[in-house]
């Protein structure tokens, strides 16, 4: 070795977006250009939300890049036969070989039309969680776009296990595909499962929520084990599983009950909701029969008037004889009233609630009534009504108090219920979208209006926003939707935007694949060609085994892949894809992003290679080039890039930095357009930089005031109101959906229709489950005693880190992430004891692990920390530790109204062997 | 919040208690047999083991350091570190007792056994000083250190004059008596230990521990030195067998301390005091 | 004087490891050698149980077993109260290891790898056979806070004098200072809150402190 010579030291920018909270930033050291270290960016202090620095996950990326265990050079399939136990016989070839080949068989879709027989389209594309992977794709999106019709339905875990149901209430209500607290301000949050310090929130909301705890906030968290949050939070309540809405029911109760009306915030109710809005007989709004607005009830005139009127005093609390009125129903039904009683929302609200007392739902969730009621009583009393706050010059309410959620909580059944009765308790307190309460922080659904969420607060119908329903109406309606999961047909919610494929059912994509769902329509073929990047369904969705021979059906699938993994497994290309710390890419930075990544400024961030890509790893944007070369698509390709698929468009007023769509252009000179559009366009045009400054300085930020946060302000300026308590759309749309599935001789989906109810009515899950497992698998609720959880750890949440060994070997640092946590006075009665072999056993599969004793997991539950369970990818399947997915059942039975699945099932546990 | 954590230390193996075993018994045994033997030099077996024992024990402390061609780096600290001492006597131990027997002084050989004794106290204070370990930080066990040693240097010397054909006669009682101060040290070091909250998982190894030593190697040769005394025949085999137990009993008692009760002092958390 | 030590918020720590692995990166450990770590302690029955996450690794004594028992003298106090190991005067014999009572020490007599038994690159370029079979632990980063020092910086305030563990923090959990001076930040800190040293009661004059305000519920 070489001693006496100091290695040449460099320090290189770049960031982190591993996971859906990014991107953050970071600085990697490299040592004669060996990257050695990862550090934060000091220099972001002050300006990043956590002061430059990354989470646990990033000082991953050194051994991400040189694991040896990493694909590097192209891979083709030789045994034809697809198979968990088939040996793929993997043979190297060149990339001129491999993508001559993909490119043979995209062209062959090209010759025989984008779409098959069944008007799905024929080539499909699968990414990994929380889009996170769509920050490393280059200018692929080009390439999709370029191409035209392509299925994004075959999910690798959207909608069982995303907050599938809060993406799209939070939109509909109030523009939060995630929605948080305002941490920074808040005082009092109550989180159901809410996992921010664990995983969830990222490094903003881990620096966030110890500094509000430094700050004296009291946080509630009801969960059935003691999670990092819990345990961080002023007060841990072990809750039953799947009983959180319970709870919340109470919670409204206590307010709507025990509360007079003056102790809420009655301004907020009366002038920025809908619960003054009257409802009549058959359950749809009192309508002015000329204008068809609403009515609400006036005080100060005796009468009803439109919604919008400006002068009346609305009333909150009653039932009013309304003359001359009309309802609308479903399909343009009409009710014309000479005389009709209409009750407010808000009324109707305090009715659906009446029985649902602490009392009672301390029976059904194992949460004492008292405390129930006392926390009910904190959350009014810390939410300072009528206080206000002054934000750059505007004042605005200020209500410290906040009802968060997490996963299998805010996703499949039950969700709907969380959703709404948080939503509304946020509302009876005016915390809703002001500072201090629950806030949306990003857009995905509601509109391609860029990163400026503001912008989608556009007027619909009623006095609320604008949301994009796919048509349920009899002429609209698309009976024959192109994705697999037929969004446009099934889940009006889904809409019809860029993220719309992945909140439709990704179940019923992989059921019907199996001809175990919709079984009125054609079983769908699988797609021709199916490109997969930065995911791994075989690992991460559920009942995986029968997973895994639906995708062996799969005739020809690309992997862009890391490692081999438990889907490659099954593919026929394998293509090794430059990482993290290997390609280009300018993303947005800043802003409201993800959950708790809110920003007082926004910009851009550029990702650039640190070292050369090991072995014949390629970037994105080059095999999106070659691909499109190769498809003729290059024109269409290079237009779509000038047009904004690389996230900035790269000709707008001020400045013109497009690409001639007829030339070839290299990834270098892709991106340095798209910078100097980038830093064109956010500083309009006062600073043009191009690729080479943001490989020196990383990134380019410009202030933006913090009102953006809050949608309060913008709604006041529209003069809309929040669409709560009662979803008269939402019904009417789900009479729609009835009718015109009833009249195309669809009858499968009545469960899920039944979801779509004006106030939810509580419901009880376990008892949905225990009929679920007994009516399809024959199984009494005494077979399987226990509720299996799973749970995200900051080690191994998203960001394909399960092969990093040094995450690995921290993440035992902490109980349970090696095995499955059982409580330890339940084992003790089991006879297992800590470092048991133990079997988890549900009615579609079964799971082996070690046994971990703790107290801070309820005696009917055990938790499965993270999606192991590998068997392919290699170190992780080393690892021995379980994974949940194999034993969740995809069933018909457990998807909900808006189609998804709870990341959860009812198991029993049983000593294998006890260790030595 | 309970100490957790409290898992074995990996630090020291067998060969670490080998040191303890062979060293006690080695260094013990000089000095009962030098003393004994005044005005005579002890027999040359007996000295030739007793340097052979405290040399293995040394010898597998030096199979175990990471760095053994720097073990000359063990001398420097004298001030503080009972292993510089206990380095220091063993050289004083091994030249003192190397020059009384190739010279025949008995005096020095005597002296050479003085530093026996000063080379188990060292040992008794080395495991002393390890704050880390409960069971070993523990006072007492600096007597039981002294008293396995000795006992197991009486017993030694027992087993090998008998094996020359030689015998002193009150060894018998001497025996006899450091078994009975053997096993008051122990029980004392037992009780110490409850007392000082030691980990849990070293008290219940150390009590399962207790019965075959108290009663395989205490108690039995008790009974079988009180036969031997009391029955004027030759018994030679009882006092034997006696010897032998106790002799086994203390390496096991030790070798017991220094790998399997060895539980480190584990993480718990303090009263949080005022803000100052 | 000076004596630097560290804070520790136990009401802020997460125990999501990312100091730990900050450590690894900074002074390049090899697998399984944590000079920093986080612990996760839980205490109660269920449902009253309580977890907290405690980050541990060398207290840095002011009366330090480890130097006591250390025949060689490779470990040593500085000025500054840090406890250093010289690794070419160790001779790995652990007594250091099993005086500590904070489990702070590791000694590996072989280069081990994070795959396959194999270096890679970035493993290749920072191995160091001085730290082969000898006692090893968290030296609070010194070299980092001595060339700060030169650069007159100042420790626990400016990042290239600070430790790796407390410049990586995401909960600003752990801090770093000089505890002798009045101003600085670590007093200010343990003047301010509750605290604790652990293991107190064993006389060895930790250089850890650990903030921690009990939580109190209301019933």
């Amino acid at each position: 070795m070489e001693q006496n010579r100091t290695p040449t030291r460099r320090k290189i920018r770049t960031y982190c977006n591993q996971c859906g909270n990014g991107p953050d930033l970071l600085t990697v050291e490299t040592l004669d250009g060996v990257a050695t270290r990862i550090e934060p960016d000091f220099a972001a202090h002050g300006v990043h939300p956590a002061d430059g620095k990354v989470c646990v996950k990033a000082y991953g990326l050194v051994q991400k890049l040189y694991n040896p265990h990493r694909v590097l050079t192209p891979l083709k399939r030789t045994n034809p036969k697809k198979g968990m136990n088939e040996e793929p016989g993997w043979v190297e070839i060149s990339w001129q070989e491999a993508l001559d080949t993909v490119a043979d068989k995209l062209n062959g879709i090209r010759k025989r039309g984008l779409k098959d027989e069944n008007g799905n389209p024929r080539f499909a594309f699968t990414i990994g969680s929380a889009a996170s992977p769509m920050w490393y794709i280059g200018s692929f999106p080009a390439f999709i776009q370029a191409w035209g019709d392509v299925d994004r339905s075959i999910g690798s875990g959207t909608t069982n296990k995303c907050y599938h149901t809060e993406h799209i209430f939070g939109e509909l209500w109030h523009r939060g595909f995630t929605v948080l607290p305002d941490t920074p301000r808040s005082e009092y949050i109550i989180g159901f499962g809410y996992n921010a310090d664990g995983a969830a929130g990222g490094v903003i909301a881990a620096r966030r929520h110890a500094d509000a705890r430094a700050r004296g906030v009291k946080r509630i968290q009801f969960e059935p084990h003691l999670s990092v949050s819990g345990a961080s939070a002023t007060e841990w309540l072990p809750i039953k599983a799947k009983t959180d809405s319970a709870v919340l029911y109470a919670m409204l109760h206590v307010l709507l009950h025990e509360h007079p009306l003056t102790d809420l915030d009655v301004d907020f109710l009366k002038n920025h909701t809908a619960s003054p809005y009257l409802i009549g007989p058959n359950g749809f709004y009192l309508r002015d029969p000329e204008t068809r607005k609403p009515l609400i009830w006036d005080l100060a005139g005796g009468q009803a008037v439109p919604h919008d009127q400006a002068a009346a005093d609305p009333a909150l609390e009653g039932c009013f004889e309304v003359i001359d009125a009309i309802e609308i129903g479903a399909d343009h039904e009409l009710w014309t009233h000479a005389r009709a009683s209409g009750m407010t929302g808000f009324e109707a609200l305090r009715r659906h609630v009446a029985d649902r007392s602490p009392e009672w739902a301390a029976g059904v969730s194992d949460i004492p009534a008292h405390k129930i009621r006392r926390i009910a009583n904190e959350f009014l009393s810390h939410a300072r009504i009528g206080e206000t706050v002054e934000i750059d010059g505007h004042l605005l309410p200020f209500r410290p108090v906040a009802i968060v959620f997490g996963k299998s909580v805010n996703n499949g059944w039950g969700a709907y219920e969380c959703i709404w009765a948080r939503t509304v308790l946020q509302t009876l307190v005016g915390a809703l979208e002001v500072p201090g309460g629950i806030i949306g922080s990003l857009v995905l659904l509601s509109g391609a209006h860029g990163y400026d969420r503001m912008n989608t607060v556009i007027a619909g119908e009623d006095g609320f926003m604008f949301y994009p329903f796919n048509p349920t109406t009899k002429n609209e309606w698309n009976p024959r939707s192109d994705s697999r999961h037929a969004h446009l047909t099934l889940t009006p919610m889904a809409g019809d935007g860029i993220y719309s494929h992945n909140i439709g059912s990704t179940v019923i994509s992989w059921m019907r694949l199996q001809g175990r769902a919709a079984e009125t329509w054609p079983r769908p073929n699988p797609p021709d060609v199916w490109f997969l990047y930065r995911c791994n369904p075989m690992n991460s969705f559920s009942e995986l085994t029968k997973l895994g021979e639906s995708i062996a059906r799969f005739p020809f699938t690309v992997t862009f892949s890391y490692t081999m993994d438990e889907t490659n497994h099954f593919a026929d290309i394998v293509l090794p894809e430059a990482m993290d710390l290997e390609s280009y890419q300018l993303i947005p930075l800043g802003g409201t992003g993800w959950l708790e990544s809110l920003w007082s400024s926004k910009g851009w961030v550029l990702r650039q290679p640190i070292v050369e890509p090991r072995g014949e790893a390629r970037n994105f944007s080059w095999i999106s080039n070659e691909l499109a070369r190769r498809t003729g698509l290059l024109e269409a390709y290079n237009a779509a890039i000038n047009a904004g698929a690389c996230g900035v468009p790269l000709k707008a007023e001020g400045y013109d930095h497009a690409l001639d769509v007829a030339e070839e252009h290299d990834e270098k000179a892709v991106w340095d357009r798209v910078c100097k559009a980038a830093s064109a366009s956010l500083t309009d045009g006062e600073e043009v930089h191009g690729l080479s400054w943001f490989k020196e300085n990383g990134n380019l930020l410009r202030p933006m005031s913090t009102l953006k946060w809050y949608l309060f302000p913008k709604m006041v300026e529209t003069g809309l109101r929040f669409e709560l308590p009662y979803q008269e759309r939402f019904l009417r749309i789900g009479k729609q959906l009835a009718n015109r599935l009833h009249e195309t001789g669809v009858e499968w989906w009545d469960r899920q229709l039944a979801d779509y109810e004006a106030m939810p009515e509580w419901k009880d899950l376990e008892k949905l489950w225990d009929d679920a497992l007994q009516r399809n698998y024959q199984a009494a609720a005494k077979d399987y005693p226990f509720w299996l959880l799973t749970t995200r750890s900051m080690q191994h949440a998203w960001g394909a880190t399960a092969s990093i060994q040094l995450l690995a070997e921290v993440g035992n640092n902490l109980a349970g992430q090696d095995g499955i946590l059982v409580n330890s006075i339940k084992a003790a009665e089991l006879g297992i004891r800590d470092g048991d072999e133990i079997e988890v056993r549900s009615a579609v599969g079964a799971m082996r692990g070690t046994a971990r004793l703790r107290h801070g997991v309820r005696p009917d539950v055990v938790l499965m920390i993270g999606q192991w369970g590998h068997w392919k990818t290699p170190f992780a399947k080393d690892l021995k530790r379980p994974g949940p997915n194999d034993l969740i059942p995809m069933n018909m039975d457990l998807i909900d109204g808006m189609g998804s699945t709870n990341e959860t099932t009812k198991v029993a546990i049983s000593l294998v062997e006890a260790r030595p | 919040m309970t100490n957790t954590g409290q898992v074995l230390q990996a630090n020291w193996d067998w060969r670490a208690a080998g040191n303890f075993m062979f060293g006690g018994s080695g260094g013990s045994l000089l000095l009962i047999a030098g003393f004994s033997s005044l005005p005579d030099v002890p027999h040359p077996l007996v000295a030739a083991v007793a340097m052979a024992l405290v040399g293995l024990g040394l010898f597998l402390v030096w199979a175990e350091i990471g760095r053994p061609w720097r073990f000359l780096h063990v001398f420097f600290h004298p001030r503080t570190s009972w292993m510089t001492r206990e380095s220091g006597v063993a050289v004083a131990f091994f030249a003192l007792a190397i020059t009384g027997v190739v010279l025949s002084l008995p005096v020095v050989v005597a002296v050479a056994g003085v530093m026996g004794l000063l080379f188990v106290y060292c040992q008794a204070r080395v495991l002393k000083a390890s704050t880390g370990i409960p069971a070993w930080r523990q006072p007492a066990i600096v007597p039981l250190i002294l008293a396995t040693g000795l006992t197991e240097g009486a017993a030694l010397l027992l087993l090998l004059l008998a094996a020359v054909q030689e015998a002193i006669p009150w060894l018998d009682y001497i025996l006899l008596g450091l078994i009975v101060v053997r096993a008051v040290a122990a029980a004392s070091y037992l009780h110490a230990l409850a007392r000082a909250n030691a980990p849990e998982a070293t008290i219940s190894v150390l009590k399962r521990t207790a019965i075959p030593f108290l009663m395989v190697g205490s108690l039995i040769p008790l009974i079988l030195i009180v036969l031997e005394v009391s029955m004027t025949t030759e018994a030679d085999i009882a006092i034997i067998v006696a010897g032998i137990l106790a002799l086994v009993s203390g390496w096991y008692v030790k070798f017991t301390i220094v790998t399997r009760a060895a539980h480190v002092q584990g993480f718990s958390l303090g009263v949080p005091g005022p803000a100052s | 004087m000076t004596r630097y030590v560290m804070v520790a918020d136990l009401n802020r720590c997460i125990g999501c490891q990312t100091c730990t692995v900050a450590c690894r990166h900074t002074n390049a450990t090899l697998p399984e050698i944590e000079w920093r770590r986080v612990l996760d302690m839980e205490s109660g029955e269920f449902p009253d149980v309580e977890r907290l996450f405690v980050p541990v690794g060398c207290q840095h004594c002011a009366d330090p077993p480890c130097m006591h028992v250390c025949p060689s003298t490779a470990t040593r106090q500085r000025d500054d109260g840090i406890i250093s190991i010289d690794y070419d005067l160790c001779i790995g014999c652990s007594y250091c290891a099993v005086a500590c009572p904070y489990q702070a020490r590791y000694k590996t007599d072989r280069n081990r790898f994070a795959y396959d038994g194999k270096p890679m690159p970035s493993e290749e370029i920072l191995m160091d056979e001085k730290r082969l079979g000898v006692a090893q632990k968290c030296t609070f980063c010194s070299d980092r806070i001595d060339a700060g020092l030169e650069a007159n910086l100042t420790p626990g305030v400016d990042p290239d004098a600070t430790p790796a563990c407390v410049n990586s923090c995401i909960a600003n959990a752990l801090h770093f200072g000089d505890i002798e001076d009045r101003e600085s930040n670590v007093s200010a800190l343990v003047d301010n809150s509750p605290h604790f040293r652990m293991h107190e009661e064993l006389g060895t004059d930790p250089g850890f402190y650990y903030l921690w305000r009990r939580k109190s519920v209301e019933e």
